[in-house]
Formats: structure tokens, sequence, C-alpha cells
């Protein structure tokens, strides 16, 4: 456990103090992996959004309002969805490495999974049925 | 044979190379926020000067991580040098939340404007 009188503990600050409680602080090396993880989900979400944006701009000629409206929507919730989860996943990732705990299962990657399948699918059917 | 020890706050003895790499990924980070703004601004003819507010997030947003970039890299650096870091929560939690703000900035967009 870690010790609150350590100063080195003390100079961690009030957010990660509150958010990371107790275990041990863990290699400075896994810890910036993690950052670095962190940033390639958020990475990726900004891709998601840049689509949904992408989609409403760019395919004004390909398909009707409602399916480009449908679409630009749904890749950009999966964006806040994913930006979301890659803070949840970087503090549980931090939290199971403190406390020596196995690393929690990637549940945000079935979600960028199942998303890209749905816009994919809404693309196919469109474009075959026009 | 040891390394020589890295001049006092000039580098690390990391063959890692992770502060490199960790200050790198920010990068790629705020050029993605910056392919993001530009994309935005197609929606300017379609979506009226409201775009802009997005955009200027966006670019603040980009703006704020270059501006931390050297702070970012002498933290990683000290941290594998003293074997101890302070996981960075502010940044992380600072950076999902705007980009879920940009989400929901651009669904209200896109339906009422």
């Amino acid at each position: 456990m870690s010790d609150p009188q350590d100063p080195a503990e003390r100079r961690r600050g009030a957010l990660s103090e509150r958010l990371l409680r107790g275990g041990a602080e863990p290699d400075p090396r896994f810890t910036l992996a993690n950052e670095r993880t962190f940033l390639a989900w958020i990475r990726t979400s900004l891709a998601f959004l840049a689509g949904g944006i992408a989609v409403e701009a760019f395919t004004g000629d390909i398909f009707d309002v409602a399916v480009r409206t449908f679409l630009a929507v749904v890749l950009l919730l999966l964006g806040m969805l994913l930006s979301a989860g890659a803070a949840v996943r970087w503090l549980n990732v931090e939290r199971s490495m403190r406390h020596s705990a196995p690393l929690p299962l990637p549940l945000i990657a079935p979600l960028v999974a199942v998303g890209g399948a749905i816009a994919s699918g809404v693309l196919v059917v469109v474009v075959l049925t026009r | 044979m040891s390394p020589a020890p890295a001049p006092a706050g000039r580098g690390h003895e990391d063959p890692g190379l992770q502060p490199e790499r960790t200050v790198l990924s920010w990068g790629r980070t705020m050029l993605a926020l910056c392919t993001a703004a530009a994309v935005y601004l197609k929606w300017l003819p379609m979506h009226g000067v409201f775009v802009l507010c997005l955009f200027t997030f966006a670019l603040c947003l980009a703006g704020g991580i270059y501006a931390t970039q050297r702070l970012r890299y002498r933290r990683s650096a000290t941290g594998i040098a003293g074997e101890r870091i302070t996981p960075d929560a502010v940044s992380v939690l600072l950076t999902s939340g705007a980009c879920v703000l940009l989400g929901v900035l651009g669904i209200t967009t896109l339906l009422l404007f």
C-alpha cells in the first residue's frame, strides 16, 4: 500500500490521489505505455468524429439527407463513446497496475467493431438499393 | 559497463525512448485534432457560423497540447530517471472530455443549425 505521508505520494496531485487510491506506483514505463494506448484510442475516436463530419460534408451527391444525417450521427456518437471509454480504460488499467491485478479486457474494442459494422452495413444497403 | 549518467534535466537513460514516444503520441493526437478541425470547416456553408466555434475549440485543444509538449517531455524524462512518475490524470480527463464535447457540439450543429 502507498504511504500518504510519503513526500512522493503527496506530490501526485489531488486528482490522481482521488482517482488512484492505494496500491504501489507502477513502473513509469508502464504508466507511459498506458498513456500512449489512451492516446491511440483518442485518435481512433477523432477518426470517427472526422468521419461523421466528412459523411455529412462530402456525400451530398450520393445519399439523401436522412441517410447522411443518420450515418453522421452514428459515427459522431461512436467517437464520443470511444473518447469516454478511452479515459475509463486508462483509469482501470492504471488501477490494475497499481494493485498488480490482471489488466481488464478492452470493452471499447467490440464497440469499434460493432459500430464500424453498422455504418458499413448501412452503406452497403444504401448503395445496393439506389 | 553502465552508460554514463545523462546531464541533469537534459535527458534520460531509457533505451526504450519512452519520453520521445509519449511526446510523439501526443503530437500525433494534436495533428488529428487539427485535421478534425479542418474537416469541420467543410460544414461552414451548410450550418453557418456556429461551426467556427467547433473549429476554434478543436484548434485551442491542439494548441494546448502543443504548448505543454516540452513540460510533458521533462515530466516523462524525470520520471524515467527517478523510476517514479505521476499518472497524468488531468491531461487524460481533459482530452477525453474535450473530444466528447466536440462530438456533442457536432451532433447539435448537425441537428439544430
